[in-house]
């Protein structure tokens, strides 16, 4: 009997354990990050310049260090980080051996900081600084899952190797549709380094920062790091415009980018029925040097050529990106008539130049932020429910009140008499 | 007795769990869009653009050089103003005077001219701070498409530098942002509806083959809006997108409609005049 009673409550305890379990939310299971949890890699130059003791009356390399343990403690818990170096191993003259050097210290992936403070721990200022090859090695170990990606590159020296030229290296990254982002901190403020540095960041979307105090490096990367938790999942989805509107992908509602070359037109179709409305907005950035004077246009057209609206923008001096939109509405029939969407074609094209010496490929990166909602109809009269306002609309309501109230009296007086004749 | 101690335990360890797993997801939402924090971060593009309260102080720290994003919803009938003050590194460390420049977009990236303000200023060297401004025409409650009129939806604010000595690229600012949205007032009040210019922020699905479009993806998308779970650019604000019924041409239309009323009675009165010169004053008895 009692053993039946114990059977019994504990069959109902685990049954209420089980519902318990069931109902409890998803955020009490997860232990691991999701699979599509940003990723950010640290990329830190350990070329023997960083020995130089200018950040604070410290040595950069004892600056970078101390910045790091700060950044591994306060990374937030879905951020998976990485960890790699370049210039670490190599102490040698020979050129082609320190140019191969570069080294994940730490793999992409949950951090556990006692780990990772000790790996950081070890490195002593050593070799030469090939940041392309860093830059393609973070790259790959950034790779697969749907997250964002981060570069956090932080280096007190240009490019010693040459070739691979970082910068071409970084936009070749982005323009593999990854949405890589590079963030690069110089520890110098030297001309070279700034240049380079800021036309890595320029290339992929990034920022360049100038570091001088050490405090200043280590809040940099904590943000830098934080900012990566904070974006966004939902990255655009690569699209590839077609030369005319007849060979054009066909584009939903959501957010989309693709490349588009120095005078290139690109051609994208979408469906609208009756009663919707078309909103579509491009952005082209900028990511190399480009002359000072530059425009978008955004078309919608009819599958036959015929122009239904467009948008353009036009602007000169520095900028990350130029943009604009349009909206066309349809709209509504009775239910009698064609109810079918309609095919409307969008071409964007843009007026940026660049000088001789500046590549072509891969193109300018576009982003597309296309929607399709209802559409009201247009109001009968453009003041609020049509009311009036104005010492005019007085008037005119007074003089008009009296008029008919005189109309309306001489009429009765006119019937009065007309019935007393008769 | 002793089943109903279990499950009775079993029960408060249950709600413990939930409440601890459910603690840091609340402390999430206060510092996330829904709270009243201030944000302290900016966006670095329209896709990242941090949100902002109209009315609300949002902080960035920044290095010169980068550009810094928000976005904020203004309804129909309100006039947007926005406001940045940034404080400039050391006057020390810089080489020269620097441009600094505040772009307003709307809801679909079109770039909105300032009605008033002052959105580009030049910084000297030794200025510690530089205040620019942007005021934008009313938001209009509908709009020919071919119209570049402010409607209601999100509006995107960019500030960047536009011209600097290339020596001050990196240096660390701080920028302080205010968005305000002001009553355009009953002499602006206009009709029509329209949905908000209010980015969906999700992937695009993948676009089918060349020759044939995609499910009808058109048509689904306008009852997904209304859903409420796509995410947007802003939050709705509270008192709606729309300008609201009431506006002071209420007060005039009825005023006239009551002066229309006297008037014509008037009118009718002097017709009458002639024939009936007044009633005897009451009380002064009766010549009958």
């Amino acid at each position: 009997m009692i053993i039946k009673k114990r059977l019994a409550t504990g069959a109902l305890g685990l049954l209420t354990a089980l519902a318990c379990g069931l109902i409890s939310p998803p955020a009490a299971m997860a232990d691991e990050p999701a699979p599509d949890s940003p990723k950010v890699e640290l990329v830190l130059d350990v070329s023997g310049s960083m020995r130089a003791r200018d950040v604070d009356g410290d040595s950069r390399m004892a600056a970078a260090k101390q910045a790091f343990n700060e950044v591994l403690d306060a990374t937030p818990e879905e951020v998976r980080l990485g960890i790699r170096t370049l210039g670490a191993n190599y102490p040698g003259k020979d050129r082609k051996a320190g140019c191969l050097d570069s080294e994940r210290l730490y793999p992409v992936g949950q951090v556990d900081r006692t780990e990772a403070k000790a790996a950081v721990a070890t490195l002593r200022p050593t070799g030469w600084t090939p940041i392309g090859l860093a830059l393609r090695g973070a790259s790959k170990d950034l790779s697969g899952g749907d997250g964002t990606r981060r570069i956090v590159l932080i280096t007190d020296g240009e490019d010693s190797c040459g070739l691979p030229d970082p910068c071409d290296v970084a936009r070749e990254l982005a323009a593999q549709g990854t949405h890589l982002v590079v963030d690069t901190l110089g520890l110098t403020l030297d001309r070279k380094v700034r240049e380079q540095l800021s036309c890595i960041a320029e290339a992929t979307g990034g920022t360049y920062t100038a570091i001088q105090h050490r405090d200043q490096l280590s809040s940099r990367i904590k943000q830098l790091v934080r900012r990566s938790a904070d974006t966004p999942v939902q990255t655009p989805t690569p699209v590839r415009g077609a030369a005319e509107c007849a060979k054009a992908p066909y584009l939903g509602s959501g957010l989309y980018s693709d490349r588009e070359s120095f005078g290139e037109h690109r051609w994208y179709r979408m469906r609208v029925a009756p009663g919707q409305e078309l909103r579509a907005s491009a952005s082209v950035a900028v990511d190399r040097t480009v002359d000072p004077d530059y425009g978008v246009l955004l078309r919608a057209v009819t599958p036959g050529g015929r122009e239904l609206v467009r948008g353009s923008e036009a602007g000169s001096g520095r900028t990350d990106v130029i943009s604009s939109g349009l909206r066309y509405p349809i709209a509504d029939v009775d239910d009698d008539e064609d109810r079918t969407a309609r095919t409307v074609c969008l071409e964007l094209s843009q007026s940026f130049s660049a000088p001789a010496s500046v590549k072509r490929t891969p193109g300018l990166p576009v982003e597309f932020a296309v929607d399709v909602v209802g559409n009201d109809d247009p109001p009968a009269d453009l003041a609020a429910f049509g009311l009036g306002r104005g010492w005019v609309l007085l008037g005119v309501l007074t003089v008009g009140g009296l008029l008919v109230g005189l109309l309306w009296g001489w009429l009765a007086r006119w019937r009065v008499t007309v019935w007393r004749s008769n | 007795m002793r089943v109903l101690r279990t499950v009775g335990t079993a029960l408060t360890l249950c709600a413990a769990a939930w409440l601890t797993a459910a603690a840091p997801a609340a402390a999430d939402g206060t510092d996330g869009k829904d709270g009243k924090d201030t944000p302290t971060e900016a966006g670095t593009n329209f896709r990242t653009a941090t949100e902002i309260e109209p009315g609300q102080k949002a902080t960035a720290a920044a290095s010169t050089g980068d550009y810094l994003y928000w976005a904020f919803p203004a309804a129909a009938g309100r006039i947007p103003k926005v406001e940045a003050e940034l404080k400039l590194p050391d006057a020390a460390s810089r080489h020269g005077g620097a441009t600094w420049q505040l772009d307003v977009y709307d809801g679909l990236r079109r770039h909105q001219p300032c009605a008033s303000g002052m959105p580009t200023r030049r910084a000297a060297q030794q200025d510690r701070s530089v205040t620019v401004s942007c005021t934008l025409r009313q938001v209009r409650s509908w709009s020919e498409r071919w119209a570049n009129d402010p409607l209601p939806g999100a509006y995107y604010v960019r500030l960047t530098v536009v011209d600097l000595p290339a020596q001050d690229l990196g240096l660390p600012i701080d920028a302080e942002i205010e968005a305000s949205t002001g009553e355009a007032g009953g002499a602006h009040a206009d009709g029509g509806d329209l949905t908000p210019l209010n980015p969906v922020l999700r992937a695009g699905t993948a676009p089918g083959t060349d020759s044939e479009p995609p499910d009808d993806t058109s048509s689904a998308s306008p009852d997904d809006d209304k859903g409420g779970d796509v995410p947007h650019a802003v939050a709705e604000p509270e008192d709606g997108w729309g300008s609201g019924w009431w506006s002071d041409r209420w007060v005039w239309t009825v005023i006239g409609a009551a002066l229309a009323a006297l008037a014509g009675v008037g009118g009718y009165t002097l017709t009458r005049g002639p024939r009936h010169p007044g009633r005897p004053p009451i009380g002064t008895g009766s010549d009958i």
